[in-house]
């Protein structure tokens, strides 16, 4: 249609090409920095995947031919080469920071960064609801994620991120607090919650990993050095004590309480409950209908108690949590059913000590839970 | 996208003519460039200014794409890896849906059967670039992580890139197991419990390090399935289960039958097996087909008819570890082969139970059969060391016997020469004899009766050649 009319219009609208010129300029320019890619380190690029068919604890190589890819390579890990010492940082072991989220904090995030242990070594695993609120928490996720990895300096930028999206539907609609710790809601809640920890470790494990940091989307906050203190022990599983802070009103300030009653040691009253329980029944932690009568590591804390003090451990929680991946990979998992009459975090535990493992907990190292 | 594209459609409607317009036009365009180039100028110093020696690279990638693909020192890195796990739930036709299939093989001084075992897996019809292969090399004494890599290392580089494979793993570690591989101490009913947990371990460390977010099923193999569809993936997937296992038999020599049930670990649960459980202390572990625990266990093995339809489904509570299909998302929801005793039970058989606790289906096909490779067991060994010697004796009597035939007629060879010589002289005498018998009878004869004489000459002669007859026949 403009054909014969192309000369014309050319002549009369020069500066308006010249705008358009600019304008395209500016654009190619854009798409230029847009695709950049982050400068990674020397190091960075050594740990790479050549190939995205490629274990997800390392970052791989972007094609930019645009063809077609090459066969994957051969590729060999050999496990024996695979340390878990007490001095991670020496001996350069990779982390794997794994988190369940159903919605999601910056504080949390805030914390991630605030690491002291080399970002390079740190894959972060998540694994969030298809639900409306889990939409929502996925693109606040994605966009810390591309803030931090694409633009942040490169000592704030992790390893490798890999985030999941469940595959089930979520058994509560409702992510109240109060609808959450229903006794009766807390079987399904909880069956549901060890799936999608089991799914999001067997997945992101890799064949590297030494370490396996579970860390709540609520804990929003921990020692920076909290992954080197942990791993300093030694121990297979070793459990932080968690607490909440709050504002006390009667003492009119900032004040913290203990949060996560999953930290304990058995008694003899709990395991006769569970000898006269049906094959399919849990015992549950913090419930008056249900007194168990075991130690809780969140009351064991005190004032002027060592720091590293350790005691082992029956039951575990998930708020923190330092791992062997060892420990995983003879295949301590969730048991999203009644395992010995425990479910989830505490019949982690519980597998983990039919393989061999013992648990610890240190009931002075604290890490704080949101307070909603 | 780029300033020639956008700058075509001006050069080629050049009016015919009008040279102030081309002028004109040939300014604006001067300008535009000058400008252009201003700007990216500026930009480049900026980016440099902000990023180091990156800005350079940036340019290059951008626009040199080429120079990124190598392995050189440049190329872009993916940080962030992004799965919906409901997109991999694994369905009846994982071939049209593009599943990818993680196979794993666990492999322990196999070197041996790794041939037939590549055999195997180039001839999968499931396509090769959704199949993922893992295998862990463990306490191996042989060469078999130099075969095995140099076998994929092959198959990757081949021509044809239908044959390729997606990400293939070979992860080494050992775990130290004193108990040996051959085959009584493997099979030892004593041995079993240990062994079943050492494996079961090495099966974990395989899966945990091999398992992806974008799997949708996963398939456990052993190498030393001799006989196997090509299209067994797609037989076993068409059914759509949770957990799927093929009836495992064996060819034997035919002494022995032929062929035999080899898998007993597909079965189902009987009140026997859950009452003897209730007897066992915590860390017991059943075992199947020794008769130290007897279950009374329908297995798949035994419900095998060679002539059935091979699309029989049959529920069972334990599997074997020979041919496992599975979801992924059984193994994503926590099920793994229990190194310690799960329910009485280990491995592949704590396996079957825990995806049974877990409400996954766990389905046998009786009349699907897969073959093993045929080991003689210590009794079979013992059975054919007696055939063996059985045999040898029987060739040592035949071979006696026939020495004796020829001393017996070596040795009595002669004589029957000499009896020959014997006889013939014998004969010749009697002929004479009888000659001289005859010439004195015929004389007497004729004188007193000729043709009587004749006659009896002629009998005599018939007798004297039977009797030589008989002597020949004994010798």
């Amino acid at each position: 249609m403009a054909r014969p009319m192309g000369s014309v219009r050319l002549k009369k609208a020069s500066p308006v090409t010249l705008a358009v010129g600019a304008a395209l300029c500016i654009f190619i320019l854009y798409f230029l920095i847009g695709s950049s890619a982050p400068d990674f380190s020397a190091s960075r690029k050594a740990t790479a995947a050549s190939h995205p068919l490629s274990p997800p604890t390392s970052p791989f190589r972007k094609t930019t031919t645009g063809g077609k890819l090459k066969a994957p390579p051969v590729a060999h890990y050999n496990l024996n080469d695979v340390s878990t010492t007490s001095q991670p940082l020496e001996n350069r072991e990779n982390i794997l920071v794994l988190t369940p989220m159903a919605r999601f904090y910056p504080a949390y995030w805030d914390n991630l960064l605030r690491l002291d242990y080399p970002h390079e070594l740190i894959t972060l695993g998540f694994i969030l609801p298809k639900t409306k609120e889990g939409n929502e928490a996925t693109k606040e996720l994605q966009k810390k994620i591309t803030k931090t990895q694409k633009y942040g300096p490169e000592k704030d930028r992790f390893k490798s991120i890999i985030i999941l999206r469940e595959d089930m539907d979520s058994p509560l609609s409702s992510q109240d607090e109060s609808e959450r710790h229903k006794m009766e809601n807390q079987k399904i809640r909880r069956a549901a919650m060890a799936k999608a920890r089991n799914s999001l470790l067997f997945t992101t494990l890799g064949p590297s990993t030494s370490w396996i940091l579970w860390l709540d989307a609520d804990v929003i906050e921990t020692p920076p050095t909290i992954i080197q203190d942990l791993a300093r022990h030694d121990q297979a599983i070793i459990a932080p004590n968690c607490f909440q802070r709050f504002w006390n009103a009667e003492k009119k300030e900032m004040d913290e309480r203990p949060y996560d009653f999953n930290n304990w040691q058995d008694s003899p009253t709990a395991l006769d409950l569970a000898k006269s329980m049906g094959p399919d029944d849990i015992l549950l932690e913090g419930y008056s209908e249900m007194a168990t009568f075991r130690t809780l590591m969140a009351y064991l804390a005190t004032d002027d108690g060592l720091l590293h003090e350790e005691i082992p451990l029956d039951g575990v929680g998930g708020a923190a949590l330092l791992v062997k991946a060892d420990v995983h990979r003879d295949g301590a998992m969730f048991p999203p059913f009644a395992f010995y009459h425990l479910i989830e975090t505490e019949g982690f535990a519980k597998m983990a000590k039919r393989l061999g493992w013992q648990p610890v907990g240190l009931p002075n190292y604290k890490v704080y839970h949101y307070n909603e | 996208m780029s300033l020639k594209h956008t700058a075509l459609p001006i050069s080629s409607y050049q009016p015919r003519g009008t040279t102030p317009a081309l002028r004109r036009r040939t300014q604006s365009l001067v300008r535009l460039g000058a400008v252009a180039a201003l700007l990216f100028l500026i930009v480049l110093f900026y980016l440099s200014r902000r990023s180091g020696s990156s800005a350079l690279s940036v340019f290059s990638l951008g626009l040199l794409s080429s120079s990124g693909g190598g392995y050189g020192g440049d190329f872009q890195l993916e940080t962030v890896r992004y799965h919906d796990l409901s997109s991999v739930q694994g369905t009846a036709r994982g071939w049209e849906r593009e599943e990818r299939i993680l196979v794993c093989v666990p492999l322990r001084d196999a070197e041996e059967h790794l041939p037939m075992f590549f055999s195997h897996l180039r001839n999968l019809t499931y396509p090769h670039h959704l199949i993922d292969l893992a295998f862990l090399v463990s306490d191996s004494k042989d060469k078999t992580l130099q075969a095995l890599t140099r076998s994929m290392e092959e198959i990757q580089a081949w021509e044809d890139e239908e044959m390729h494979f997606g990400e293939i793993s070979i992860i080494e570690k050992d775990f130290g197991q004193k108990v040996n591989q051959d085959v009584e101490s493997r099979h030892g009913f004593e041995a079993q419990a240990s062994r079943r947990k050492l494996m079961a371990r090495a099966r974990n460390w395989l899966l945990t390090a091999a398992l992806r977010p974008y799997h949708s099923w996963v398939y456990w193999r052993d190498v030393d399935v001799e006989t196997a569809p090509y299209t067994i993936l797609e037989d076993l997937m068409r059914h759509n289960k949770d957990v799927i296992v093929p009836n495992v038999w064996r060819p034997l020599p035919d002494w022995l039958g032929g062929e035999q049930p080899y898998d007993l670990n597909s079965w189902q649960e009987s009140d026997t097996a859950l009452q003897l459980a209730e007897t066992l202390d915590e860390d017991a572990v059943i075992v199947e087909g020794y008769a130290e625990y007897a279950t009374y266990r329908p297995h798949l093995a035994y419900l095998r008819d060679p002539y059935g339809d091979p699309d029989v489904e049959m529920e069972l509570d334990g599997v074997g570890g020979v041919s496992i299909l599975a979801k992924a998302r059984v193994f994503r929801y926590g099920v793994h082969f229990p190194a310690f005793s799960f329910e009485k039970h280990a491995e592949t058989e704590g396996f079957g139970k825990m995806s049974k606790r877990m409400g996954f289906s766990v389905i046998g096909l009786p009349h699907y059969t897969i073959w093993h490779e045929y080991e003689p067991s210590v009794d079979d060994i013992q059975h054919m060391e007696q055939m063996k010697r059985e045999q040898l004796a029987q060739e040592q009597a035949e071979k006696e016997k026939a020495e004796k035939a020829q001393r017996v007629k070596e040795s009595f060879g002669d004589a029957t020469k000499q009896w020959e010589k014997d006889k013939s002289e014998i004969q010749n005498i009697a002929i004479q004899e009888k000659k001289k018998e005859a010439a004195a009878a015929a004389a007497a004869a004729v004188a007193k009766n000729k043709p009587n004489a004749q006659a009896a000459a002629g009998k005599q002669e018939e007798k004297v050649v039977a009797r030589d007859e008989l002597g020949e026949s004994k010798a």
